[in-house]
């Protein structure tokens, strides 16, 4: 082989490095724990100034008593469809008070949030909106944070506030239609339900899928995920025919 | 592809064939002739049947014509005032092909084999008017109005479509998103990538879209706002700074802007107008101001590469429609999502000529329109490449399936293994959940021991979510400032400079040269400096 060659070039992406674990260990009984759920997938509600699509650190109030049809979703990442049909595939809210009410949580904080993760701008949600989630629900006496990310760069932006949390003292988890992200930029504790980005929380209008998410999601934080960066494969699968 | 002042000695005793239609009345030099070097592709693609009374080139120039004559075919004797010197034993060449295949057989050393041939005609775009009846005649395109009801029934989800027609100095107006840049080519001969292809030159369709609410459909942000602001113009995908642009506005149903249906719904329609101007521009008899002559090409003796681009691949605006019947048309073409983001293998004749129909998707800046793929830099950088042989172009859809983008991985990998390459480079648009398969490809390929470099848009706002150790060759397409997709249509997709140095990274990793690791972080000085070893 002859080959033309130019020395000297140097390669121009770089690959990026998990960062250094965070671990807050889950010490109470599910049924004693004050669970929120926040959401890279660009839910807000109806009343709410939507978020710009092409990327956008801030995020909205979501009260927990909310009606979820009250709610819906901007992101311009993936197709809307599922969530247009049911915003529980994404932002499981009527399934979380259905466990308070079987009495498998212990309580919802009253506030919770939505952020669109999309083409999230890394350092802003490092620095300002991360922190400021976390204290917010910290404040709340928030025990367990699950997070569902929508596309790609939003299961980063996900995995960056969930971080966040995790080190003001909560236990984390993402629930990933993309794992490969949440585990490299680091999330404590990762299941992984076989659901297309944009359905991440489950199949809409299958109340089944939706709560086994939550409740094999909720078991896993509390009798499996002993150390930082487990990931665990749920046995649901739902395909999207777009 | 006329000949030039300087070769036509060397060819005097060639035939003389027209490059282009000619009319009555010129003097013939040679411009106005075919490069005799060009006979025998051109007649194995049946473009070109050589006469016993054509003249030759000696023969005829400075003659008169005296008659009207078409591109391509020989020049006789009653079609010119006067033939110049007759030489009648060698008035013509008839090249031997069959002789010289096997006389190569003989030494061993195998010539190039020519797979393909196609002629993309240009044709010069004065002025697009509106009028009763379409059109295509001294250069004027009259785009009849009735189209714009007849596209309405292709598709009931679009409840209005306008057109109008934007000339360079009229830029500054305001634009819904744009979804799509579409050049107007028109199969004349041939199948896709072979034959000829007539195309305008001067103008080119751009689609914007809203929906009935006015929410800007189909994007990962937008590129609304003013046109001249919002177009990278110049580059490969969008329109050139000296196009009419012939916009066409859709307005689809209400909440479907984010939906499959949506989107192609409003190609879909846009497609009807454009087949009109397609039907009367492959009937033209107009001059073409230029051809492109695209060979797909077997270098025997060179080593074998291959480009894989992803394409996105989930649903609402993330789909392409791949080898469509007309170029860059919809209709008799494949969604790569309905086959399941399989990997796919296209000729780098069957891309140039219009095989991909974008329904585009991702960021306004970090997508590749339609007429990207017309004219993709990097096919045509590795096909005009002398030292490497480009077998073909992959392209593989990214699932929104974490699972399902493994699979088309694996798959692209295991292809891969059989195909006995020995370089590869992988392409991506957009960013975000689709370098998981990127980086994934760049794995297949590299861990099984090929060279394999990787293009994407990264910069601040995509840096790569995953990575692997194979993704040691990299370039970044970025072309903003701050490292944002910026909503600027076309602003960050490969480029002929993005193009250049990938083609150069691969051959240093063939070769063995090193290429030093990446800087931490993103940095404009890496590729600056990278340009400037390459004299770019």
């Amino acid at each position: 082989m002859n080959l033309t060659v130019v020395e000297g070039m140097q390669s121009e992406i770089f690959v990026p490095v998990t960062p250094d674990p965070v671990w807050t260990p889950l010490t109470k009984p599910l049924n004693t724990c004050k669970v929120a759920f926040i959401t890279a997938g660009g839910i807000h509600r109806k009343s709410q100034a939507p978020f710009d699509t092409s990327g956008d650190y801030s995020y909205r109030s979501i009260p927990s008593a909310i009606s979820t049809s009250e709610l819906m979703v901007t992101h311009g990442g993936f197709d809307n469809s599922d969530i247009n049909k049911d915003v529980n595939a994404m932002f499981p809210l009527d399934r979380l008070h259905e466990l308070v009410k079987e009495g498998f949580i212990g309580s919802l904080a009253k506030e919770m949030y939505g952020f669109m993760g999309g083409g999230g701008n890394v350092d802003k949600f490092r620095s300002e909106t991360g922190p400021e989630i976390a204290e917010k629900l910290k404040v709340q006496g928030v025990d367990i944070v699950l997070c569902t990310g929508g596309c790609g760069t939003c299961h980063r932006s996900a995995t960056i506030v969930t971080r966040c949390c995790e080190e003001k003292g909560m236990s984390c988890c993402v629930i990933a239609a993309l794992p490969p992200i949440a585990k490299q930029q680091g999330a404590p504790r990762i299941t992984a339900p076989h659901v297309p980005i944009g359905s991440n929380a489950g199949e809409p209008n299958n109340k089944e899928m939706q709560t086994a998410i939550l409740k094999d999601t909720l078991r896993f934080m509390a009798e499996e995920a002993e150390h930082y960066g487990m990931c665990k494969v749920l046995p649901y699968e739902y395909r999207h025919n777009v | 592809m006329s000949i030039t002042t300087e070769t036509v000695k060397s060819h005097l005793k060639d035939p003389a064939i027209f490059c282009c239609q000619r009319k009555k009345g010129l003097v013939i030099g040679p411009a106005d002739l075919e490069d005799p070097d060009l006979f025998e592709d051109m007649m194995e693609a049946g473009l070109l049947t050589l006469s016993e009374e054509g003249l030759t080139i000696e023969q005829v120039l400075g003659a008169v014509l005296i008659t009207d004559c078409d591109a391509l075919s020989p020049i006789l004797p009653t079609m010119v005032d006067t033939v110049k010197q007759p030489v009648a034993e060698e008035k013509k060449k008839t090249p031997e092909k069959a002789e010289e295949k096997s006389q190569s057989k003989i030494t061993g050393e195998k010539e190039d084999k020519v797979l393909r041939t196609l002629v993309k005609r240009y044709y010069k775009v004065t002025d697009v008017v509106t009028g009763d009846i379409t059109s295509f005649e001294n250069g004027v395109v009259t785009i009849d109005r009735k189209l714009m009801e007849e596209a309405l029934q292709a598709d009931p989800i679009v409840k209005e479509i306008k057109i109008d027609v934007i000339k360079p100095e009229e830029r500054h107006i305001h634009t819904d998103t744009i979804m799509d840049v579409c050049p107007v080519a028109a199969k004349v001969e041939g199948s896709l990538g072979e034959g000829i292809t007539n195309v305008l030159e001067g103008a080119v369709f751009m689609l914007t879209g809203v929906d009935e609410d006015g929410t800007q459909v189909h994007e990962f942000g937008s590129s609304e706002g003013f046109l001249d602001e919002r177009m990278a113009f110049g580059n490969p995908g969008c329109a050139d700074e000296e196009d009419i642009i012939i916009r066409v506005e859709a307005v689809v149903q209400r909440l479907t802007g984010m939906e499959r249906r949506g989107p192609y719904a409003a190609h879909k329609c846009e497609d009807v107008i454009i087949q009109a101007v397609r039907n009367v521009l492959r009937k033209t008899t107009d001059v073409p101001v230029r051809e492109e002559l695209c060979k797909d090409v077997k270098k025997y003796d060179k080593p074998r590469v291959v480009l894989v681009k992803e394409i996105m691949g989930q649903g609402a605006m993330h789909d392409n429609i791949l080898c469509p019947t007309e170029p860059c048309g919809v209709p008799g073409g494949q969604k790569n999502v309905d086959l399941g983001n399989v990997p796919l293998m296209l000729s780098p004749n069957e891309v140039r000529d219009g095989g991909i129909h974008a329904l585009t998707c991702i960021g306004p800046a970090t997508k590749e329109m339609t007429r990207h793929y017309f004219r993709e830099p990097l096919v045509e950088a590795l096909a005009e490449d002398k030292e490497l042989d480009l077998i073909g172009v992959i392209f593989v859809g990214s699932p929104q399936v974490n699972d399902e983008k493994a699979f088309v991985s694996e798959r692209l990998g295991a292809w891969i293994e059989t195909m006995d390459i020995e370089g590869a480079v992988v392409t991506t648009e957009g960013f975000g959940n689709n370098h998981i398969d990127f980086t994934s490809h760049i794995e297949q390929i590299g861990k099984r021991d090929i060279p394999v470099v990787g293009v994407s848009f990264c910069a601040y706002q995509g840096q790569l979510v995953v990575g692997n150790k194979y993704a040691d060759a990299m370039i970044e397409i970025n072309k903003d400032k701050e490292g944002f997709e910026n909503e600027i249509a076309g602003c960050s997709e490969i480029c002929p400079k993005d193009a250049a140095r990938a083609v150069q990274m691969l051959k240093n990793k063939m070769m063995g040269v090193e290429i030093k690791p990446a800087s931490r972080k993103w940095s404009q000085e890496v590729i600056d400096n990278n340009n400037r070893l390459l004299g770019l």
